[in-house]
């Protein structure tokens, strides 16, 4: 078993410490990505330091903003009833995430820290234009959510950054977002993933917001599919037009989990029904 | 790097030091010696080592050993009853013919209980939504899904 | 239909109670004071020379108590053909090879040490399919036989093979025929509960092993063999099998970790574990072989099946396991399933770098029946009659011999197919544009016994002790499938007592008497069968001494009863007189005169005539032991001809499947299943043997593969191997169970642990062909291939 230190600050400022005290430490939320890192020798990390203790970090309000604490988990994300009003794409690929017990202790803050192009939540939030929060000791800075990933598991993420809470603008009544995933089996890393916002009004599409996971080194805005469709009164032209774009705009790898041409395929299909379910759903 | 923790564990209060590295299935298997929770794969993908932690059910092998200070911890030995009587869901999936080789039972009843004891009348996609973490390699499923209907069902009437 | 007490009737298992409450004890569990904990280092190269091994680093960390190579420790050779070592030398010849291993205080340390252990390879071109190893001037895997004899090429010396009829005659007489050329990738057992044992020496050098086994005794054998080549002459080892996390034919062979961890065992004094973690598993514990099958099928014009021709290649991995024989089974329904006369068959196994393989529930016949089945399909398109009307058309009858010569007594295939005929509704018409699809497919798998070693016996002996329990001494392995459950139930009903009060006990080779093993769907019949035996012999020994002490135990019981009951008047009846072996019964644990009158005095419970039998003077405790070997015969695998098995099972599934051709996913809408089973034992255990085989099927069919690239497993784990969850069985499955009463089965019933997963790939794959006209013949059927399938045929 690989050793490591474990350290529970109270505060983001007793974090920072430790992060400087003790080099090559980590930052770690729920750790059912990270554990299983450290398990398989990808890293090695002398020390962890967990960010579960420090109060404020995992709670969710909704006011002007939505802000999501970092530490909030999938789960704490699906029982809520504001989020489940305001952003049930988000809730959506929460219930998707791995299975009750992941979802019990995974957290949307480690879920994007882990820069993983298949990250569940990484999707809902590139659709609804999330903003998210880094804090240094000295610094605070907010990006918007397409500046954050930056390659397989690499984020933007400073060394001594914490990612504190992912911020979202009230949604618009015509806003309708879907969430689609596709697995080997039901509990699985996805093949490929995508979500899909429609601001509709009556048949005309004011803002369409679209990003696929899994079919690039990071979660992907796919913003020349989105240019077909902003502006234009939607038919199912449309989604068939969205679909091969959608191919022809990521860029899958062929791994142990499936294959470039297949998820190039997928991924076209899944923007086409995701687009079909908004408009159902903006229709209805 | 150790320190003391303290935690209830099926109810009472235990006090153990532990390992910074160590995970919550370490301390209940290995140091005091709760050999109902399984380590089936180490990685959170079988469910085998489930335990409820403050109500919630998690992964035991991927729950650091640190953080279970001051939680509510229950495993599989904390649901018999006083008489050292089956608790209803497991009762259940002895009558349902649920159990074959037994390694993941502990796991999946602990899953049901936390379905159950969140969501008294669950359907069916509830159970196996609750369900999708615990694999098992003999049943195929159908009895334990089974078992835990019957078992929701009795608890309900019970209430 | 014969009035059971206890068969078929719903059992509780013996040992769900124990595992409900997680008081059941498995490996992993159980410790031996002083106890060491052991961990292998494995090559890491597919094909080798070992030109250095230095432990030193190893040895010198503390808590480390012995690193051992195959330099310092004798050789022990493993496996039928003994082309394999516990630890290897020169050479090694698969990416998981044993070569060396340590055993230290805690596993943390013996992990820590084996990565301090540092071996110099000379890397050797390694070959990584069956073809190109069987080229001219391919790498030889192994440079010699086990008797040191050179060998020229990879061919593993394995002859099955098979002729009957006449084929060419067979091919002339065909209007129709189909060819295809199949395959089967290998897949894992996947135990939830991970492989392991415990090895312990005494003082005298015997050695108790607590072993993840299915064939303790044919283990035990082994371990003693090893035990000889260790120096240790004439020392017995006794195997003992503690609760097992799954078995599904990983236990069907020893294994280098289990000579590994004796060899440490003995250099340390002290027991030594070694278990798996599951990545270990995944990697270094061999699972089911891979396959390729051509096969050619052909019928004449009305439907009659003409020839069968079969061929198939082997990938063998770098030693023989029972992988190896999966071809001795797959000969059966080769020449079995269905009526054909005229059959060829021959199989050929290359050994090469890949992993070896071992046994896996179905042993060769789900990947056989996977082509069968799914070519017979083609055959009736081709022929153009309905795939259900032509499997009926050929269908197997009772009383046949097959052109193996297997003896089929009883036969429900026809009552199997017409169930799941009718369960499909086959005939209704279908709205076209829905792409659902239809499917089925059956099988024959022994149901009797396997004789695939010169026995195929099994032991049983029951102890009775002065309270009416009923100790039962059997030597086949309860592995989850029930074993235990239906042993109960039928000393229960055979003997006459209730369930509750029959103990089985631990599975021992030193209290237990001889089994082969349990494999083979033998377990039931086997224990069921030797339970009726003895228990018919318990019970001429009871009714004999009943006849001297009976009399005396009613007039007891009678003096007491009236004293109860002042103002009875008995009825007039001569009980010494009616105390006759042949007119007492036993039932419920009470002895009775059978036409007696019904008083309840002369009810005597069997543990008060127990007791009268041990205490009085020259007093006797019964114990009564047989050894059966089923009628059944070792075939000619070289002349593919024999009885292997007493009776065989038969059965069909089919599927009902949506396809989305979009996305290429597969849908099971519902699968049904109908299995001859000769009589059900146990109604809730036989459901969830064949509900969890089918489980199997389904992954087979849909989602398993273990990815090897160089001989190196590219996916040791569940995250990148999916079986199927809750969610992928989300679907109806009709279960009828059809009763054909098999005379040589016990109450009637056959063995039928593995035909649950036998016909379930081609019965879902026969349904997706009907859905979209896409026909998939390497498995696993992934929407990958099947969207690069339907692209194909819109070109």
């Amino acid at each position: 078993m690989k050793q490591f230190e474990y350290y529970k600050p109270l505060s983001l400022g007793e974090a920072w410490e430790l992060k400087k005290k003790i080099p090559g430490s980590l930052f770690i939320a729920g750790g059912t990505d990270m554990l299983v890192g450290i398990k398989n020798n990808e890293i090695h990390p002398p020390a962890l330091l967990s960010l579960r203790s420090i109060p404020g970090l995992n709670s969710i309000e909704t006011n002007e903003v939505t802000r999501i604490g970092a530490l909030a988990t999938i789960s704490d994300i699906i029982r809520n009833p504001e989020l489940k009003e305001d952003f049930p794409v988000l809730v959506e690929a929460a219930k998707n995430l791995g299975s009750m017990q992941i979802r019990n202790v995974a957290t949307i803050g480690g879920n994007l820290c882990n820069g993983s192009p298949c990250a569940d939540m990484a999707l809902p939030l590139l659709v609804m234009e999330a903003k998210v929060r880094l804090q240094t000791a000295n610094d605070k800075r907010e990006l918007p959510i397409d500046e954050f990933f930056k390659g397989p598991g690499k984020s933007c993420l400073a060394s001594h950054e914490i990612l504190t809470d992912i911020l979202l603008d009230p949604p618009s009544k015509n806003t309708k977002a879907v969430f689609m995933k596709k697995g080997r089996v039901k509990m699985d890393l996805a093949v490929a993933s995508v979500a899909v916002r429609l601001d509709m009004e009556g048949s005309k599409c004011l803002k369409a917001r679209i990003a696929a996971g899994s079919v690039a080194p990071v979660p992907l805005r796919l913003s020349k599919v989105e240019a077909v469709l902003e502006g234009e009164a939607l038919t199912q032209k449309h989604a068939s037009e969205a679909q091969r774009l959608a191919k022809d705009n990521v860029i899958p790898i062929t791994d142990i989990r499936s294959t470039e041409e297949y998820r190039r395929q997928i991924t076209g299909v899944l923007v086409k029904r995701a687009i079909e379910r908004a408009l159902e759903w903006s229709q209805a | 790097m150790k320190t003391e923790i303290s935690f209830i564990l099926n109810g009472s209060e235990v006090q153990v030091s532990v390992h910074s590295h160590h995970r919550l299935i370490d301390v209940l298997r290995k140091q005091l010696g709760q050999t109902g929770t399984k380590e089936g794969c180490g990685e959170g993908e079988c469910g085998a080592c489930t335990v409820i932690i403050d109500g919630r059910a998690v992964n035991s092998c991927l729950y650091p050993a640190f953080e279970v200070e001051g939680k509510s911890v229950t495993t599989i030995e904390g649901l018999q009853g006083p008489k050292n009587e089956l608790s209803v869901i497991q009762q259940s999936f002895v009558e349902q013919g649920a159990i074959q080789c037994g390694f993941c039972t502990p796991g999946m009843i602990l899953s049901a209980k936390a379905l159950i004891d969140s969501n008294s009348d669950p359907s069916e996609e509830d159970i196996r939504d609750a369900l999708l973490g615990n694999l098992c390699r003999c049943t195929g499923y159908v009895q334990i899904v089974e078992a835990v209907k019957k078992a929701a069902a009795q608890l309900k009437r019970k209430k | 239909m014969t009035d059971f007490h206890h068969i078929g009737k719903k059992a509780s298992r013996p040992d769900s109670s124990d595992k409900a409450a997680g008081k059941a004890h498995y490996i992993h569990d159980l410790q031996r004071p002083g106890m060491l904990y052991g961990k292998i280092k494995f090559s890491g190269h597919p094909h080798a020379r070992i030109k250095h091994i230095d432990t030193s680093k190893a040895e010198r960390l503390t808590g480390v108590r012995a690193v051992i190579t195959a330099n310092n420790t004798p050789e022990i050779r493993i496996g039928f053909l003994r082309d394999n070592f516990a630890l290897k030398k020169d050479k090694v010849r698969q990416y998981r090879d044993e070569v060396a291993a340590v055993a230290a205080i805690d596993p943390e340390i013996a992990k820590e040490a084996v990565e301090l252990i540092q071996v110099e390879y000379e890397p050797l071109s390694g070959v990584f399919n069956p073809h190109e190893a069987m080229k001219k001037g391919s790498p030889l895997i192994h440079e010699t036989d086990a008797q040191g004899r050179p060998r020229t090429d990879n061919l593993v010396p394995l002859k099955f093979h098979h002729e009957s009829g006449d084929l060419e005659a067979g091919k002339r007489a065909a209007k129709y025929s189909v060819e295809g050329e199949f395959s089967t990738p290998m897949v894992q057992q996947c135990c939830m509960g991970t492989a392991g044992c415990i090895a312990e020496f005494d003082m005298n050098n015997n050695l108790t092993m607590w072993a993840k086994t299915q064939i303790p005794f044919l283990a035990q054998r082994d371990f003693n063999r090893a035990l000889s080549d260790m120096g240790l002459h004439g020392k017995n080892t006794r195997v003992i099998v503690p609760t097992l996390g799954g078995g599904f034919g990983s236990g069907l062979d020893t294994h280098a970790y289990e000579y590994i961890t004796i060899l440490l065992a003995f250099q340390t004094g002290c027991p030594v574990k070694i278990v798996y973690t599951r990545d270990e598993e995944f990697a270094n514990l061999s699972p089911r072989q891979s396959s390729t099958t051509k096969i050619i099928q052909g019928c004449d014009r009305n439907g009659k099946l003409t020839f069968r021709e079969v061929d198939v290649l082997q990938d063998n991995g770098a030693y023989t396991s029972w992988g190896a024989t999966y071809p001795s089974v797959m000969m059966m329904p080769a020449t079995s399933l269905y009526r054909v006369s005229n059959v060829y068959f021959n199989a050929r196994l290359v050994y090469t770098n890949n992993t070896y393989c071992q046994a896996m529930r179905g042993y060769g016949n789900p990947e056989h029946t996977w082509a069968l089945e799914s070519n017979m399909d083609e055959l009736a398109y081709e022929a153009g009659i309905d795939r259900f009307e032509f499997r009926m058309l050929n269908r197997n009858e009772p009383d046949e011999i097959t052109p193996m010569g297997l003896k089929v007594s009883t036969c429900g295939l026809k009552e199997c197919l017409e169930t799941v005929a009718r369960k499909l509704d086959w005939g209704k018409k279908r709205t076209k544009d829905k792409r659902t699809g239809k499917g089925m497919a059956s099988l024959i798998h022994v149901g009797g016994g396997a004789r695939i070693y010169r026995s195929d016996a099994s032991g049983l002996i029951l102890k009775m002790d002065d309270y009416g329990n009923v100790n039962v001494y059997h030597g086949g392995v309860e592995m989850g499938q029930g074993l235990h459950s239906v042993l109960s139930l039928a000393v229960a009903e055979a003997l006459g007592v209730r369930p509750e009060k029959v103990i089985i006990n631990p599975t021992d080779t030193g209290t237990c008497p001889w089994d082969v093993g349990t494999h083979a769907s033998r377990g039931a019949f086997m224990a069921c069968n030797t339970a009726i035996l003895a228990a018919n012999k318990l019970r001429s020994q009871i009714f004999e001494l009943a006849e001297e002490l009976y009399p005396e135990e009613a007039e007891k019981n009678l003096k007491k009863y009236m004293k109860k009951n002042p103002g009875y008047k008995p009825p007039d009846f001569d009980v010494p007189k009616a105390s006759k072996c042949e007119r007492f019964e036993l039932r419920d644990g009470f002895v009775f005169i059978k036409d007696g009158p019904q008083e309840p005095w002369l009810r005597i419970e069997l543990g008060r005539l127990l007791r009268a039998i041990h205490f009085r003077s020259q007093g006797q405790m019964l114990t009564t032991e047989v050894f059966y070997d089923p009628p059944n015969e070792l075939p000619d695998f070289e002349r593919g001809f024999g009885n292997i098995s007493s009776t065989y099972a038969y059965g069909a599934q089919g599927a009902e499947v949506e396809v989305d051709t979009e996305t290429g996913e597969v849908k099971i809408l519902r699968m049904v299943a109908a299995h001859d089973v000769g009589r059900v034992l146990d109604p809730q255990g036989l459901k969830g043997q064949i509900y969890g085989a089918l489980a199997q099927g389904v992954g087979y069919a849909l989602y398993e593969k273990l990815e090897s690239k160089q001989g190196k497993i590219l996916n040791p784990n569940f995250r990148d191997y999916k079986i199927p969850t809750v969610r992928e069985m989300n679907f109806p499955i009709d279960l009828e169970f059809i009763e054909t009463n098999d005379s040589y089965g016990p109450f009637g019933a056959k063995g039928v642990a593995e035909p649950g997963l036998v016909p379930t790939a081609p019965a879902i794959a026969n349904a997706i062909y009907d859905a979209v006209g896409v026909r998939i013949r390497d498995l696993p059927i992934t929407p990958e291939k099947i969207l690069a399938a339907l692209k194909q045929r819109r070109r």
